[in-house]
């Protein structure tokens, strides 16, 4: 068996804790690769110094990087590793420029497993590193869930509907050429294509990782009408940011403000408050809540100890995690009301936004969150993103050829067969889509059949 | 009473389209052959619309005839009209397709039948199996005469518990005028064969001579037919064609004299007509359990689902050319017959038109074809292969070309050897048998070309190349023709390379025919060339790029095609391995990783788990 065809590369360390961060690539053509990026293969197992320029001749980082020659590597093959400055800008830089010359992302585990497979562990060993690939898999598939969640998923779903769409259009002109179909459109499909392009260049000048590195994360502060989110914000900002008022219901819109907790950006988010009676200008501002909550990576959940325990609406419910959700009980300088246990196990503290009081812990539970949640996914994260903008890439790719292909009335099952490979590539990121959602979107939209 | 006490190598139940092709194929590779029908007047009938071919199946047709079928030259010699469909896409999308006299298809094919060595043909219906140590040995029939089998291949079709429904009228029976196989499937089950229930339908037939021509569209044939078989396969005292009846038999060139089919459309009224009474259709009223195709859905299925559009086109297509019958193309119903007629006269051109047979549903059982290995033999009865309607499929050319495989298989099996295993890459035929055992179906299941992951590399002329090796190394054509197609294999080969390689002006020639193929005259001693070794080299060469990434995905998937799944693996109790996956693998139990990663909820993760888990017990045992 080869499991030689290709050559991977991955993150070799969890990203934000270390000032050194270690990216690998490991397989047939990992020597060439040293070749291209620093002109020459030095001996084996010596460290060298260089300067790794991408592929457009960019700087990138000064960087250590040891060539291994196989068998006498991890994997049992022809490996490299580079040593970065421990910034995930920059191992994310480096990663992105190894996949985008010809690299393919290394599936969770996969170092271990050729490792395995190349005879470089012990049979013994067999089970662990199905554990492994199970455990990894499990928090890639986590990282990647996070972001789509996001403006990501939703934007990647919208281009593959309308990929989707365009395949179904053609594929009923291509299988069914004797049915009684409105004449073939070949040019809204170019319409459609443009419009295709112009959705995955906007995906790849957002890069959803590196916004949360540059922006901060987003943290949000939800709650019932004068709950008093709006004072909380302007407690951790320090200053006169939102307009308070005892009144329920003063933020209609959301507000945005930086602040640095800990060692952590935050993007802080102050939204109007959930109030299901609200009237329509106020329901405008609690529709905004939600779409800044379907964003966000952390949830700052203001409750006022002096009233019952509100519900959740079940849209936040269900993003709400104790990973995620700090439950911030506001008023601790009025008498409390009772009050029965919070939905999930979300992590708790008691504050005086008014005063100021129990500030420190907050901004403890915070930092402990934000901390988890980079040491947690960090490197997933990166991994997840580098091989979201090469499945972005290729598809962008694909979609031009196939445009190409159609503007020079080449026959469409042409076309098709790189729409395919868009889908695919599409499909990298946000999960395969099958023949079955092409056939079922075709045959939903033409009277198929005789 | 035992018929035979030396067991027959094969038996195939049931001979349409795919018990046709099973029985001609096992008896082709030597094996003794019985093929059991319940009607010998009814071998290869065409049971739904007198054609042969269209999208997909027309590739598939040519497949089967690259596999020694007998589909292929049955079309071409029974054909009355012949179109290539899609001639304006792709050479790989590009479609033969046949209408064919229904009545000569199925003489021909009863003759072929007649004059194959080691087969014998007998008329009884199969009641039920009979089996010994979890193994089928033979069948029951319904003149009590058992019949002793080493394999047993089923090719029943609709005939499973047929139920036929016009209106709120029952009749059971797998097609109008036919009988009901009742207990076979009592036999199937008592086997531990799950079965479950499929619809389909048929539209009305009409009397030629009551159609009002001057109101309708002609359609006619392509004036250069495009055959189906590669190569005429016939021998000097078979010259067999529907178009010599009662002429001389010699200078018949097939598609010389074709007829027309003729196009109309339905109305208004129509649509008024059947939204109407739609609580009278047997579809619409849940008379039936069974579900049915979406490509082919019943005119109240058009007029529901597709409200705004104002008219259906529907094809009258003759059944033959010694018949006045013709085939309504596009009105399947279940309506009632009051309705039916009132429906076919709200019709252009039918306003008079006479009902020779009315349109129905039928209802039948089919077994999940999950239950099968890639070699169609059940997974449940050792010995026992399943081919065509009953595993889920629809259409004849499926049907044929599980027929052939299984037929291939059923003697190999008898023989002792290794199945043949047509993989997806390679052929439509690969897709369809491993999109059926790996998948299964819930509807009948029909190919289309979108269903083939590189149907680049499917064009039609290139059949015989691309299964060369299946038929060189199971011998499933004669030595002549097996010669003649490494020829072309070499001639077409020879041709893409000096393309490639030398030059003209302004480059090499490939290029010059990637830029424009109308324009580029190419050397003489190329034109003299066989138009197939022509055709396929231009194909080759222009489309290079297309192909070329075609043939470097499949590379990349081969390492995991290529690594077999132990059969008593137990999934459940893999570590790791997420429940999900694991429990649609224990059901599925796919053979090697390639089908595993093709199994919806599957993940790249569980795959590299049972990657490692296989490769330590490989290593574990040497």
């Amino acid at each position: 068996m080869s499991y030689l065809g290709d050559t991977i590369a991955a993150l070799a360390t969890p990203a934000g804790t270390s000032a050194i961060a270690v990216v690998r690539a490991s397989g047939l053509h990992a020597a060439d690769l040293v070749r291209a990026v620093f002109g020459a293969t030095p001996p084996p197992r010596l460290a060298q110094h260089a300067d790794y320029r991408d592929r457009s001749g960019a700087l990138v980082d000064d960087v250590l990087f040891t060539f291994f020659a196989g068998p006498n590597s991890f994997t049992g093959e022809d490996t490299v590793e580079i040593s970065c400055h421990g910034n995930p800008f920059i191992a994310q830089k480096i990663l992105e420029d190894l996949l985008a010359r010809g690299c393919r992302p290394a599936e969770a585990g996969e170092f271990s497993k050729r490792a395995f497979l190349n005879g470089r562990m012990d049979l013994s060993q067999a089970e662990a590193v199905m554990d492994l690939i199970h455990a990894r898999s499990e928090r890639a598939l986590a990282a990647a869930n996070q972001q789509l969640r996001g403006a990501l998923g939703r934007q990647v779903n919208q281009l593959i509907e309308l990929l989707v769409n365009i395949l179904a259009t053609i594929e009923a002109y291509v299988d069914f050429p004797d049915e009684d179909l409105p004449p073939e459109d070949l040019d809204k499909v170019q319409r459609q294509l443009d419009e295709l392009l112009a959705g995955a260049n906007r995906l790849l000048a957002t890069n959803r990782y590196g916004e949360l590195l540059r922006e901060g994360i987003k943290t949000v502060i939800l709650g019932e009408p004068n709950a008093g989110k709006s004072s909380l914000l302007n407690r951790l900002v320090g200053r006169e940011r939102a307009l308070v008022s005892p009144e329920p219901g003063t933020t209609r819109d959301y507000l945005e403000e930086r602040v640095v907790i800990g060692s952590h950006w935050l993007r802080l988010v102050d939204t109007a408050g959930l109030n299901p009676s609200a009237a329509s200008l106020e329901k405008r501002g609690i529709d905004k809540t939600f779409e800044q909550a379907a964003e966000a990576d952390l949830f700052l959940w203001v409750i006022d100890s002096t009233r019952p325990l509100p519900g959740l609406p079940e849209t936040l419910a269900a993003r709400m995690t104790p990973a995620n959700t700090i439950a911030v009980f506001n008023k601790l300088d009025l008498p409390p009301a009772p009050k029965g246990d919070l939905p999930k196990a979300f992590p708790l503290v008691h504050v005086s936004a008014l005063q100021g009081a129990g500030l420190e812990a907050l901004q403890a539970a915070v930092t402990k969150l934000a901390e988890s949640f980079h040491v947690e996914i960090g490197d997933e994260l990166i991994a997840v993103n580098a091989r979201h903008s090469l499945a972005l890439d290729q598809a962008k790719a694909a979609l031009l050829e196939a445009k190409q292909k159609l503007a020079a009335q080449e026959p469409s099952d042409l076309a098709a067969s790189d729409l395919r490979a868009a889908l695919d590539a599409f499909g990298q990121i946000s999960g395969k889509i099958d023949n079955e959602t092409i056939l079922d979107r075709l045959f939903a939209s033409f009277c198929i059949g005789k | 009473m035992i018929y035979n006490q030396k067991p027959f190598d094969v038996i195939v139940c049931g001979a349409g389209h795919a018990g046709v092709e099973a029985s001609l194929a096992a008896a082709r590779m030597g094996a003794s052959t019985l093929l059991l029908t319940g009607n010998i007047d009814t071998i290869a009938q065409m049971s739904c619309n007198p054609a042969i071919g269209g999208q997909a199946k027309g590739q598939m047709v040519r497949e089967i005839d690259a596999l020694g079928g007998e589909m292929a030259i049955n079309t071409d010699l029974t054909g009355i009209q012949f179109r290539l469909l899609n001639e304006s896409k792709g050479p790989a999308v590009q479609s033969p397709r046949a209408q064919c006299d229904k009545k000569a298809y199925q003489f021909r094919l009863k003759h072929t039948l007649e004059l194959q060595p080691n087969l014998q043909i007998f008329q009884a219906t199969v009641t039920g199996l009979i089996f010994k140590d979890g193994k089928v040995v033979g069948c029951r029939t319904n003149l009590d005469i058992d019949f002793m089998g080493q394999t047993v291949v089923i090719t029943t079709g609709t005939f499973l518990r047929g139920l036929m429904h016009v209106g709120q009228n029952k009749n059971e029976g797998g097609r109008l005028g036919d009988f009901s196989a009742k207990t076979l499937s009592g036999s199937l089950l008592e086997a531990g064969i799950e079965l479950q229930r499929l619809k389909t339908g048929t539209p009305p037939r009409i009397l030629g001579r009551s159609i009002n021509f001057s109101e309708l569209e002609e359609q006619k044939g392509d004036p250069e037919p495009t055959l189906f078989a590669f190569h005429d396969t016939r021998g000097p005292e078979d010259p067999f064609h529907v178009e010599q009846t009662g002429e001389q038999r010699i200078g018949w060139k097939p598609g010389s004299v074709q007829v027309s089919c003729w196009m109309t459309h339905t109305t208004l009224r129509s649509a008024e007509i059947v939204r109407d009474n739609l609580h009278k259709s047997a579809m619409y009223s849940g008379e039936i359990s069974g579900v049915g195709p979406r490509y082919c859905p019943s005119i109240e299925d058009k007029f529901v689902r597709f409200a705004d559009k104002p008219r259906h086109l529907l094809f009258l297509e003759p059944e033959g050319r010694n018949t006045n019958e013709y085939y309504i193309n596009g009105l399947s119903t279940s309506l009632p017959f009051d309705i039916q007629l009132e429906l076919v006269h709200s019709i252009p051109g039918l306003e008079q038109a006479q009902l020779l047979r009315p349109a129905y549903a039928v209802e039948y059982d089919f077994a999940p074809p999950t239950q099968m290995f890639p070699s169609l033999e059940s997974r449940k009865v050792e010995n026992l292969f399943l081919a065509g309607q009953i595993n889920g499929t629809s259409g004849y050319e499926e049907a044929a070309a599980q027929g052939l495989v299984a037929g291939v298989n059923a003697a190999l099996k008898a023989r002792g050897g290794p199945p043949l295993i047509i993989k997806r890459h390679e052929a439509y035929i690969g897709v369809l048998i491993d999109d059926l055992v790996t998948k299964g179906t819930t509807e009948p299941y029909r190919m289309f070309t979108s269903r083939a992951e590189h149907r680049l590399l499917f064009n039609h002329g290139s059949a015989e190349l691309r299964l060369l090796q299946h038929a060189k190394s199971h011998m499933l054509l004669n030595n002549s023709r097996l010669e003649n197609i490494f020829a072309k294999e070499k001639r077409v080969g020879y041709w893409e390379n000096r393309f490639e390689t030398s030059t003209t002006v302004g480059g090499s020639w490939a290029n010059a025919i990637r830029r424009d193929r109308e324009a580029v005259i190419l050397p003489p001693e190329f034109a003299a060339e066989a138009k197939e070794v022509r055709e396929e080299v231009l194909y080759r060469v222009a489309y290079r790029g297309y192909l070329d990434r075609e043939r470097r995905q499949i590379e990349k998937f081969k390492h995991v095609e290529k690594v077999r799944i132990p059969d008593a693996l137990d999934y459940l109790a893999i570590p790791g391995l997420r429940r999900e996956s694991a429990l649609k693998l224990h059901q599925l139990r796919p053979q090697n990783l390639g089908q595993a990663g093709r199994i919806s909820g599957v993940n790249p993760a569980d795959i590299s788990i049972l990657m490692v888990l296989i490769a330590a017990q490989n290593a574990e045992k040497s």
